[in-house]
């Protein structure tokens, strides 16, 4: 079941055309990454499922409910976290959870008692320090923790673990896919490619306002037509094919394994190999931007 | 019942803030205190009586103007706006919630004002009418204020024109002092600052100090004043569903 519909949204800021007709779904129970570069039109088409802006034209619907239309049935159901979203104030994660736990209707004993649930889960309900004392991490685990325990039946995320140190971003992914389990659906932005695989059901890889793929992450790293990659230190003696140049760096590609075993083979100096890697969604994101690869 | 817990749950965010910065309260309650001691060595027990009541229309147009308006904005910059927008929480919720939120300013700013009002012999009949401008002032200081604050972009801005915004309406034109006191020509004048009816009004409702402005003239104004904020507000305070 699709609970989020988004169909040739088109929205325009004065000369600026941010959605050019972007359209993708995001089904119940599956966590749905949107990715693409800066200025691809990921927040603005995250601001209009969420009811904050108005497309120019196209349809949205969240859970059956189209989002200009039927508003306020959209509200009710789901939770937002905007893109730097770090409120520096004066209370502690409780007092944060429990009074935006209260803010969506919750009464102040049960928003305390979700609150301590969803906390102690991201390791948090004890702490009692001001949320301005927290480092980056612990407030978006305490963001996060308070929109699982909203329980709402779709969170709509964007960039919620940039910022955040690694160890801090897996609590996060943690927590996001046991609520996922539970049948939320999660929709969220992301630049990082490393962690859309690692969570995602769904890719929406997004560019200049529209959507240029759709579907599982595996799936998308299986159209790039390469299987290894390396990195190597640049040498005049190395002569490549498909490389992007990283300075005083490579990375090479290989159509397959005996390919790549023979580059390894060939190299003169062994300590020119930095590291090598099966192909993952980065490259495949890269590739299919279309940029880098020669 | 949801609703209640909705509005509370606002005002609980900011009321926990002034719990822990209770600084601004205590700074509050020193000049209320000086301010009136200051008053009664000048100007004695009519002095004080006048200015106390005053400073309740003064103390609640600057917590519309300066703090509610200031507290929008704020939250606008850090996109806590934007998430209470992607709630279940109405546009007059929110506003109730960042109003009952200054709770603690208000006890400070009009309620302990009101007390020594009361002790120096203001009659407990002029309190409804009291109440009234009181609740006129707030909503029309944070009308006037968001109606600025709303257009400005850079956040560094907020506070460096509320604060000044206070100062010009609040200390500048007759509040603190009868409109009785201006020359005759600078009357008229005064009247393009909306604390003015507002002070006028309190003044006639406790007869602390003689008013040169009809109460149907000042109400009529502060409806003028009111209707033009809201107006102005309109353009600016949305909620969600920007175009």
């Amino acid at each position: 079941m699709a609970v989020v519909v988004a169909d040739k949204l088109v929205k325009k800021f004065k000369d600026v055309k941010a959605l050019r007709g972007l359209s993708f779904t995001a089904e119940k129970g599956k966590l749905v990454v949107v990715a693409g570069p800066n200025g691809a039109g990921k927040t603005t088409s995250i601001r209009i499922l969420t009811t904050n802006l108005k497309p120019d034209s196209g349809k949205a619907e969240v859970l059956g409910f189209d989002v200009t239309m039927d508003y306020r049935e959209v509200r009710r159901r789901i939770f937002y976290v905007p893109q730097d979203y770090a409120p520096f104030i004066d209370l502690t994660p409780i007092e944060y959870a429990v009074s935006t736990l209260m803010s969506r209707g919750f009464s102040y004993s049960e928003a305390k008692r979700r609150a301590r649930e969803w906390l102690d889960l991201v390791g948090l309900a004890q702490v009692n320090r001001t949320m301005r004392q927290l480092s980056g991490g612990q407030i978006r685990r305490v963001i996060v923790a308070t929109a699982l325990a909203s329980e709402a039946e779709a969170l709509f995320l964007d960039e919620p673990t940039s910022g955040i140190d690694v160890e801090a971003r897996r609590e996060v992914w943690r927590a996001l896919r046991e609520r996922v389990r539970g049948g939320t659906c999660i929709l969220m932005t992301t630049h990082d490619m490393g962690e859309a695989e690692a969570i995602a059901d769904k890719v929406v890889v997004v560019d200049k306002g529209l959507a240029l793929y759709e579907g599982s992450p595996r799936d998308l790293v299986s159209k790039v037509p390469f299987t290894h990659r390396a990195v190597v230190r640049k040498s005049p003696a190395l002569k490549l094919d498909h490389a992007v140049d990283l300075g005083d760096r490579l990375i090479v590609y290989f159509r397959s394994r005996q390919e790549f075993d023979s580059f390894v083979g060939s190299l003169e100096d062994p300590s020119l190999l930095l590291s090598a890697s099966s192909v993952g969604l980065e490259d495949a994101f890269i590739l299919l931007l279309g940029g880098g690869v020669a | 019942m949801s609703a209640l817990w909705r509005i509370i749950g606002v005002a609980y965010w900011q009321f926990l803030q002034w719990r822990r910065q209770w600084t601004w309260l205590a700074q509050s309650l020193v000049g209320l205190f000086g301010f009136s001691v200051l008053l009664f060595a000048w100007g004695g027990v009519a002095g004080l009586k006048h200015a106390i009541v005053a400073s309740m229309v003064a103390g609640s147009w600057g917590i519309g103007l300066n703090i509610v308006g200031q507290m929008i904005g704020w939250q606008k910059v850090e996109k806590q706006y934007e998430f209470y927008v992607a709630s279940p929480l109405s546009l007059t919720e929110y506003y109730l919630g960042v109003v009952l939120g200054q709770l603690p300013f208000f006890i400070v700013e009009v309620l302990s004002p009101a007390v020594i009002a009361l002790l120096l012999g203001v009659k407990y009949e002029a309190l409804p009418a009291l109440t009234l401008v009181v609740l006129l002032a707030l909503l029309l200081g944070s009308f006037s204020s968001l109606t600025i604050v709303l257009r400005i972009k850079n956040p560094m801005n907020i506070s460096a024109v509320t604060n000044p915004l206070y100062t010009l309406t609040a200390t500048l034109p007759p509040v603190f002092y009868p409109m009785t006191v201006l020359p005759q020509p600078l009357r008229p004048l005064a009247l393009i600052f909306p604390t003015v009816p507002l002070a006028e009004l309190a003044r006639w409702a406790t007869g602390t100090a003689e008013t040169c402005l009809q109460p149907s003239t000042a109400l009529a104004l502060t409806a003028f004043w009111l209707a033009l904020s809201t107006i102005a507000l309109r353009g600016v305070l949305k909620w969600g569903l920007e175009e």
